[in-house]
C-alpha cells in the first residue's frame, strides 16, 4: 500500500532576533530554587535543548544567531525563565538558571502540532502534554499507561481513543496516529498501536494533539495523534538502571477464585548513554515477566533500542535510531460463561477463560529504525529529511494466523520563519508503502500458504485534507479555534481478513473506502487566578463511513443455508461533540491538583443511536503533593457506563458498570537514589469496557531508579 | 478570600472522589436473566448440531412466531450433550415468558427447513400443573432455578405446538 502525502502548514510562532554574525556556546545548569536539577527545555530562538538528568544544558548558536539573544527556560510545574544574554561569535558563555515554582506552566514548547517547534498556547488545535515529571511520578510500565490519563483520553483494552474517535474495534484499525520522535509507527497491515514499541524509559515527554491531524499527518490521524518524544542524549557518560517488582490482587470473592498463588511481575532495564560535542550514542535493554491477573494471561517481553547523533558543524544534526521488541504473551480470550467452561454456578467468570480459547498465544516483534538529517541553513531556514523502516511480525497461536508487514516511510520537509516573528511557513512531501506478508488476508496474490498484498493503481484514492486555524490573545486567555479535514485509509486487515471472530466466520471487504471527517474546535486557556488555570474546548466531529464491524447474512444456493458473518464496512455516519476541560490549581505551595473532564455526545447518525463504545463522561482528578524528597499523589477516573456496545445482539445482556478507578503513589528520592510505590486500581474495582474483558485489578509495585 | 476558595475547591474535590468511589463494580452472580439447572435423558441422537435454551415471551402457535425469541440467535450458546446435571443461563431481557425450553437442532439446518431439522426437547413446566408450561418473569432481577429434563427420548416437531397442530 503506497501512501503519499503533501503538506504545507503557515502558522504563528515567536522568533528571536541576532545579531552579529560566527557561532557561539551557550551553556550552564538549570535547577529549582532548592538546588534540584530540572530537565528543562532552553529556547534561544530557534535553538533548543534539553537539559540533562543532572540539569547540565549546553546551545549551539548557529551562524547569524550570536549578538543579543532572548533565552526561555521553560520546564512543567515551573513559571518561565526569560533572559536576554549577549553571546560574542565564537566564544562561549556560562548561564545558570533557577526556576521558580509555579501553578501550571505557562508556555511549554511543542512539536507536533504544527510539526514544527511552537509554544504550546500558540497551537491552533487542543495539545495535551505528559511530561517527564509525570511519567516519573507514576513510575509507568509502559507508554499506553502515561497517555490514559491525558485530559480526554481512554484506552479501550489496548485501542486509544482522543475524544471518543476510535471506540474499540478489536485491534482492526486505529483513528489515532503514533510516532516515535515523529516517525509514524502504527502497524502496517492491521494499523493498530503497538505501544510496547519503545522502552517507555526511553520516552521523555508525550505530546497528544487532538482532533483531525490528517493535513499534516495523512491517513489515521483521524482523531488525534501522539508523539513519543525521547530524551535527548547528554554530553558526558551517563546510565540508568531501573528495577520493578510487583503483585497482582487475587479476586476480591470467593466464587471467583481461579489460582492458588498471587501473581507477580517484574522487570529490569539499563540505559547508558555517552555524548561528546559531536558524537553521541545510547542504548537501552530491558525485560519484564507478568503472571497476569487473570487466567491465561503471562507474557514475558524483551526490549532494546539505540541511537546515534552526529553534529558535524552547528545547525546540522544526523540521527540513527532504531527499536525493538519481542513480547510473548497467552491471550485471554472472553471470560467465561455458562456452557463455555465449568462456571461453578456462577452467571460469568470474570478471571476464567472461555475454554474454546484454551492455549490461544501470541508472539508479536517489532521494531523500526529511522534516520533523520536536520540542518538549519539560515536564521530563517530549516529543512529535515527522514527515512524509516518499520516492520511488525506478529505469530497467533489458537486461532493460528501469523503476519508480516514491512513499512518504508520518507519525508521531506522545510520550515521558513517568512519574515518577522510571528509567520512560519510549512511545506513538505511524505511518502510511506507497506509491504505485507501473511496468511490470513483472504485469496488476493495468494503464494503458496500465504498472501501478499499489493495495491494497483485502481485502489488509490486522493483525500484533501486541509486544516485552519487561529490564535488570539486576550485579556481572557488565549483563545484558539480550527476546523481540519481527516482521513484513515481502510486498512489491509480490514480489507482481506479472513479469519473467525466470537465464534463466526469473518470475510473480507477488498471495496472499503477510506473514512473522512471534518473536525471543528474552539478553546481557550489562561490563569483565571494565581492559583489556578483552565484550558477547555468545545469539539465537533462529523465523519462519514466510518468502517465499522457488521452482520450479514449469507445465503448458500447450493447448501440453501444462510448463515451470519462479520464483515468490516463502510456503515455509518457519525456526529462526536462535546467539551473538553481541565482546571489546574495549587492550593498550596507543595500541592497541585487537577480535575479534567470530558462530555461526549456521540452519534450513529445512520442508525440514530449512540456509538458504541463511547462513554458520555470521562472524569479525572489528579493531585500531589511534595514534602523534601518525600512525594505522594493520587489519580482517580470515573468513566460511566458504556451505553451501546458492538454486536449488541451477542454481548448486549452481558453486565456492564460504570468504573471508578483510584490510583495511589508514593515516592522518595535522595541524590541519584529514587523509590516509588504504586497502587493503581486500589480500590480493586471489578470492571470492563470490552465484552469480557477485565480490565486490570488491583496491583501494588515497587521501582527503584537509580540514575548516573 | 483566595484560601477560603482553595480549602472549597479541595473539599468539593474530596466529596466528589469520595461520593464517586462509593461504588460496587462486577459482583458473583448466579443468573443473568434465566437460569438453572438442566438434567438429561434419553439417548443423544447421533444427528444431533446442538441444543440451546430459548424463551419466548408469547407461545408461538404458527411458523411466523418460530424465531421471535430471546437470546438472540448470534447470542446463543450450544449446551453440553447429555452427561451430569449443567447450569444454564441465557441473558434475557426483562419480562414475561410464556415458554422456556430446550431446543435441539439437527444437522443440516437452515431457516428454511426449520420444522424438520428442530424439536422441543424439554421445557420448563408449571408447578400447580405439570403438563403446561410455566410462566417465567424476569423483572428487578434474574429468574433462577427455572429447572427442566432434557428428554432426548421425547422430542417434538414445533409444528406439535402450531394451532392447528400437525399430525
Amino acid at each position: 500500500m503506497t501512501r503519499l502525502l503533501i503538506f504545507l502548514g503557515l502558522a504563528g510562532t515567536l522568533v528571536d532576533t541576532a545579531g552579529a554574525q560566527g557561532t557561539a556556546v551557550l551553556y550552564g545548569v538549570v535547577t529549582d530554587t532548592l538546588g534540584a536539577p530540572l530537565r528543562a527545555t532552553v529556547r534561544a530562538g530557534d535553538r533548543e535543548t534539553t537539559a540533562d538528568g543532572e540539569g547540565h544544558y549546553r546551545l549551539h548558536l548557529a551562524p547569524g544567531r550570536v549578538g543579543r539573544v532572548t533565552v526561555r527556560v521553560n520546564h512543567l510545574g515551573f513559571a518561565t525563565l526569560v533572559d536576554t544574554v549577549v553571546v560574542v561569535a565564537g566564544d562561549s558563555l556560562e548561564r545558570d538558571y533557577h526556576l521558580q515554582a509555579a501553578v501550571v506552566e505557562l508556555q511549554p514548547t511543542i512539536v507536533t502540532a504544527a510539526k514544527h517547534s511552537q509554544l504550546l498556547d500558540q497551537s491552533v488545535t487542543s495539545v495535551a502534554l505528559v511530561s517527564d515529571t509525570d511519567l516519573a511520578r507514576r513510575a509507568v510500565s509502559g507508554v499506553d499507561e502515561a497517555v490514559n490519563k491525558a485530559p480526554g483520553v481512554l484506552f479501550l483494552s489496548g485501542q486509544v481513543n482522543i475524544r471518543g474517535s476510535s471506540g474499540f474495534v478489536e485491534g482492526l484499525g486505529s483513528r489515532v496516529l503514533l510516532l516515535v520522535d515523529g516517525v509514524p509507527a502504527n502497524q502496517g497491515d492491521r494499523g493498530g498501536i503497538d505501544w510496547d514499541m519503545v522502552p517507555v524509559g526511553d520516552v521523555d515527554h508525550v505530546e497528544v494533539v487532538k482532533g483531525a491531524g490528517s493535513a499534516l499527518y495523512g491517513s489515521a490521524a483521524l482523531g488525534g495523534v501522539v508523539n513519543l518524544i525521547t530524551h535527548d542524549i547528554p554530553v558526558g557518560f551517563h546510565g540508568r538502571l531501573r528495577a520493578t517488582g510487583g503483585t497482582y490482587a487475587n479476586p476480591p470473592y470467593d466464587a471467583w477464585q481461579f489460582r492458588d498463588y498471587t501473581g507477580g511481575l517484574g522487570g529490569l532495564d539499563a540505559t547508558g548513554s555517552y555524548g561528546t560535542e559531536t558524537l553521541r550514542g545510547s542504548l537501552t535493554l530491558g525485560g519484564r515477566h507478568s503472571d497476569g491477573y487473570r487466567e491465561q494471561d503471562r507474557s514475558d517481553q524483551w526490549e532494546t533500542s539505540g541511537r546515534v547523533e552526529w553534529l558535524p558543524q552547528p545547525g546540522t544534526r544526523v540521527t540513527a535510531s532504531g527499536a525493538w521488541t519481542s513480547h510473548q504473551y497467552q491471550v485471554f480470550p472472553t471470560w467465561c460463561i455458562p456452557t463455555a467452561c465449568d462456571t461453578r454456578g456462577q452467571a460469568f467468570q470474570p478471571f476464567m477463560i472461555d475454554t474454546s480459547g484454551r492455549g490461544s498465544y501470541t508472539r508479536s516483534n517489532k521494531g523500526y529504525v529511522a534516520a533523520t538529517f536536520d540542518r538549519t541553513s539560515s536564521p530563517t531556514f530549516a529543512w529535515q529529511a527522514r527515512a524509516s523502516w518499520l516492520r511488525t511480525h506478529f505469530t497467533d497461536v489458537n486461532p493460528d494466523d501469523w503476519s508480516v508487514a514491512n513499512r518504508l516511510g520518507a519525508e521531506l520537509r522545510g520550515v521558513l520563519h517568512a519574515g518577522g516573528d510571528d509567520r512560519v511557513l510549512t511545506v513538505g512531501v511524505e511518502g510511506a508503502r507497506t509491504g505485507v506478508t501473511s496468511d490470513i488476508f483472504g485469496d488476493s496474490g495468494r503464494v503458496g500458504d500465504h498472501t501478499e498484498i499489493a495495491v494497483d493503481d485502481s485502489e488509490r484514492t486522493t483525500v484533501v485534507s486541509p486544516r485552519i486555524g487561529a490564535v488570539l490573545t486576550s485579556a481572557f486567555g488565549t483563545w484558539r479555534a480550527s476546523v481540519g479535514r481527516g482521513f484513515r485509509a481502510p486498512t489491509v486487515a480490514e480489507r482481506y481478513v479472513t479469519t473467525r471472530a466470537l465464534g463466526f466466520q469473518v470475510v473480507p471487504n477488498p471495496g472499503l473506502r477510506p473514512e473522512t471527517a471534518w473536525s471543528f474546535e474552539i478553546g481557550n486557556s489562561g490563569a483565571f487566578a494565581s492559583w489556578g488555570r483552565l484550558d477547555a474546548a468545545l469539539f465537533w466531529t462529523e465523519a462519514r463511513d466510518l468502517i465499522e464491524p457488521a452482520f450479514i447474512a449469507v445465503f448458500d444456493s447450493a447448501t440453501k443455508d444462510t448463515t451470519l458473518e462479520i464483515q468490516i464496512q463502510n456503515v455509518s455516519r457519525a456526529r462526536l461533540r462535546g467539551l473538553d476541560a481541565s482546571v489546574t490549581v495549587t492550593p498550596a505551595p507543595a500541592l497541585t491538583a487537577t480535575v479534567a473532564y470530558l462530555y461526549l455526545d456521540s452519534r450513529d447518525l445512520t442508525r440514530d443511536t449512540v456509538l458504541s463504545f463511547r462513554p458520555r463522561h470521562l472524569l479525572t482528578l489528579s493531585t500531589d503533593y511534595q514534602w523534601r524528597s518525600l512525594s505522594v499523589g493520587a489519580d482517580f477516573r470515573f468513566t460511566s457506563r458504556i451505553e451501546r456496545i458492538e454486536l449488541e445482539s451477542v454481548f448486549g445482556q452481558d453486565p456492564r458498570v460504570a468504573a471508578r478507578v483510584l490510583d495511589l503513589r508514593a515516592g522518595w528520592q535522595q541524590g541519584p537514589l529514587s523509590a516509588r510505590v504504586l497502587v493503581t486500581n486500589a480500590l480493586n474495582y471489578i470492571y470492563n469496557f470490552v465484552p469480557r474483558t477485565l480490565e486490570p485489578v488491583r496491583t501494588i509495585s515497587v521501582v527503584a531508579t537509580w540514575t548516573y | 478570600m483566595i484560601a477560603g476558595m482553595r480549602s472549597r475547591v479541595a473539599c468539593a474535590a474530596l466529596a466528589a472522589v469520595a461520593a464517586l468511589a462509593c461504588n460496587e463494580g462486577l459482583r458473583p452472580t448466579t443468573c443473568n436473566g434465566i437460569c438453572g439447572t438442566l438434567a438429561f435423558s434419553g439417548t443423544v441422537p447421533e444427528s444431533t448440531q446442538a441444543v440451546y435454551v430459548v424463551a419466548y415471551h408469547t407461545f408461538p402457535h404458527s411458523r411466523d412466531s418460530l424465531f421471535n425469541f430471546q437470546p438472540p440467535l448470534p447470542s446463543l450458546h450450544a449446551l453440553p450433550l447429555g452427561g451430569a446435571p449443567t447450569f444454564y443461563d441465557i441473558p434475557v431481557p426483562a419480562g414475561r415468558y410464556e415458554w422456556v425450553l430446550a431446543v435441539w437442532v439437527k444437522q443440516g439446518f437452515n431457516l428454511t427447513n426449520a420444522d424438520s431439522t428442530l424439536r422441543e426437547a424439554g421445557y420448563y413446566r408449571d408447578s400447580a400443573d405439570t403438563s403446561q408450561p410455566g410462566a417465567v418473569t424476569v423483572a428487578g432481577g434474574p429468574a433462577d432455578t427455572i429447572n427442566f429434563v432434557v428428554d432426548f427420548a421425547h422430542m417434538h416437531p414445533p409444528c406439535h405446538y402450531y394451532n392447528p397442530p400437525c399430525q
